[in-house]
């Protein structure tokens, strides 16, 4: 039973990649992130749905096949995009498209796998997620930061998800046919989408090109608390965010320069908070770079009563980068931004996702200097700051509190 | 291991049409003689539900299947304690009648067939 009525375009367009691994992937990346879901829930769902019972294979059968060949089938939910990726030895890519396109065009959605099956582990899912106040405050981050579209939470809320139901489950489905893509790495781009288009039954529904419509993303910013006193540590954001993606560069080495993890492992590390961040805390910056919005901020996790010590010093850190980076510290940020950019593309996910893009953005960070970064940081200072607390919200601090 | 659904002639009667209309009428005189349809019950409720795989199949029916079967029990028992039909507005018309537990009871021995036939399975290296 085919759900979509989206227009079949002849062989798809595939980007390719080469990697130092021995094996290959496929990756298809529908436009059915937790952006594009109509209900709350739904993205989750519908990623936890992948790989069961379609028009060719079982559930167990795809499974077994897979186990059988030697190969890993799985499924990420980002917030504009889900990817479901199969990786497999270089000889096997027959099997693993045909599975991959088989899943697109004829998935069943049943609702006894619904019920058996896929409930279950989204509620696993969705429970480890209420036990962890950093993951939750990046959840509401984002919700504090973007509301809708982009502030959707990647994961369903436990008491939500039975209201999600097949209709909005294969709903989506078709919304994310649109604008899909399709990369390989190790792999031949026209073998690949010849064995794509192969495996697609004739009246059944294909990639498009056309992307679904969303809402643009506009950054609002605030700041909220969660108590939970189940858990034994804390966690706090604090960010900023931003629709020009021009900025998108400089907050990478932003968040190179600003981030505490060492390069050489049990050393103290060289930068703006090397030694200042109270014990007990781990703080890690994150850059969150959608297609229309970027989230940039630091998340700090561990003890509530130092936690406000720590989120001070962040803030510091930020102003002072604000009013100026010294030479050496702005080629140490732009070549660790560099390094992490590059080694993020070793996934299959990041490479889908970055594509070509990701080349031209490296070379860009890397010949930043100390003026570019000072101003893309006394710009978000300018702006409204995002910040989440979760945990012991009555040692927690406020953003004011901390300088924000 | 035998299943409450048996043995039955009846997929090989229905696939040839000179014999399916020969038994048609006999064997509607013979549903509607069974009397369980007096009772407000179907067909499918009559399977004997005390099996694993009977068990899992009841699992696929939508709340509402469910509820409309403890309904037609509830009813039926009923009717059983007073030794008496019901009354003819309750009876289960021969459109009703329909077989809906039976294509779950299927889907679920295909499965473990499916399931037995992997565990099973030799593999050879080419």
């Amino acid at each position: 039973r085919g759900y979509a009525t989206a227009t079949t375009d002849s062989a798809p367009k595939v980007a390719t990649f080469k990697s130092a691994k021995p094996t290959a992937s496929v990756t298809v990346l529908l436009s059915a992130g937790s952006r594009h879901e109509a209900k709350p829930g739904v993205a989750h769902v519908l990623s936890n749905f992948a790989f069961k019972r379609n028009a060719k294979h079982s559930a167990l059968g795809t499974v077994r096949q897979a186990e059988l060949y030697g190969g890993v089938l799985s499924s990420t939910l980002t917030r504009e995009h889900l990817a479901l990726t199969a990786e497999f030895l270089p000889g096997d890519e027959a099997f693993f498209i045909d599975l991959l396109a088989s899943h697109i065009s004829t998935a069943q959605y049943t609702p006894y796998e619904l019920q058996e099956l896929v409930y279950p582990s989204v509620l696993d899912e969705a429970r480890a997620v209420q036990l962890s106040p950093a993951t939750r405050a990046l959840e509401l981050a984002h919700a504090v930061a973007f509301r809708r579209g982009l502030g959707n939470s990647l994961f369903a809320d436990p008491d939500a998800v039975h209201a999600v139901g097949i209709p909005d489950i294969a709903t989506l489905h078709t919304t994310g046919l649109g604008g899909a893509s399709l990369s390989a790495t190790n792999l031949d781009a026209a073998a690949v989408a010849e064995l794509f288009a192969a495996s697609l039954p004739e009246d059944a529904p294909s990639l498009s090109s056309t992307a679904p419509v969303v809402p643009v993303t506009t950054y609002f910013g605030g700041s909220t608390r969660i108590a939970d006193f189940h858990a034994g540590s804390s966690a706090v954001f604090l960010g900023f965010g931003t629709t020009t993606a021009a900025a998108v560069p400089a907050l990478h080495a932003l968040a190179a320069h600003i981030s505490p993890a060492p390069a050489v492992k049990w050393s103290a590390g060289a930068g703006p908070l090397a030694g200042k961040l109270p014990g007990g805390i781990h703080a890690e910056t994150y850059v969150f770079p959608y297609s229309d919005g970027t989230l940039f901020g630091t998340l700090l996790r561990g003890s509530p009563a130092v936690l406000k010590d720590g989120a001070q010093a962040v803030v510091t850190a930020l102003k002072d980068a604000a009013g100026g980076l010294g030479k050496e510290a702005a080629q140490r940020a732009a070549a660790k931004a560099k390094f992490t950019l590059l080694g993020a593309l070793e996934s299959p996910l990041e490479q889908a996702q970055l594509g070509e893009r990701a080349t031209a953005q490296v070379e860009t960070v890397g010949a930043l200097d100390g003026a570019a970064i000072s101003k893309v940081a006394a710009e978000l200072l300018k702006s409204k700051a995002t910040f989440t607390a979760v945990g012991d919200v009555h040692s927690l601090p406020y953003a004011d509190e901390v300088g924000l | 291991m035998t299943s409450p659904m048996g043995f039955s002639l009846s997929p090989y009667i229905k696939n040839t049409p000179a014999l399916a209309r020969a038994c048609q009428s006999a064997g509607k005189w013979y549903a509607g003689a069974m009397g369980y349809r007096r009772m407000g019950l179907k067909y499918d409720d009559l399977i004997n539900e005390e099996h694993d795989d009977i068990q899992r199949a009841l699992g696929r029916l939508t709340p509402r299947e469910t509820y409309d079967r403890s309904f037609r029990f509830k009813r039926a028992f009923q009717a059983s304690v007073l030794h008496k039909d019901l009354p003819k507005e309750q009876w289960i018309p021969e459109e009703q009648d329909v077989r809906y537990l039976t294509p779950h009871i299927e889907d679920v021995h295909k499965e473990e067939a499916e399931r037995a036939k992997w565990d099973t399975i030799e593999v050879e290296r080419k």
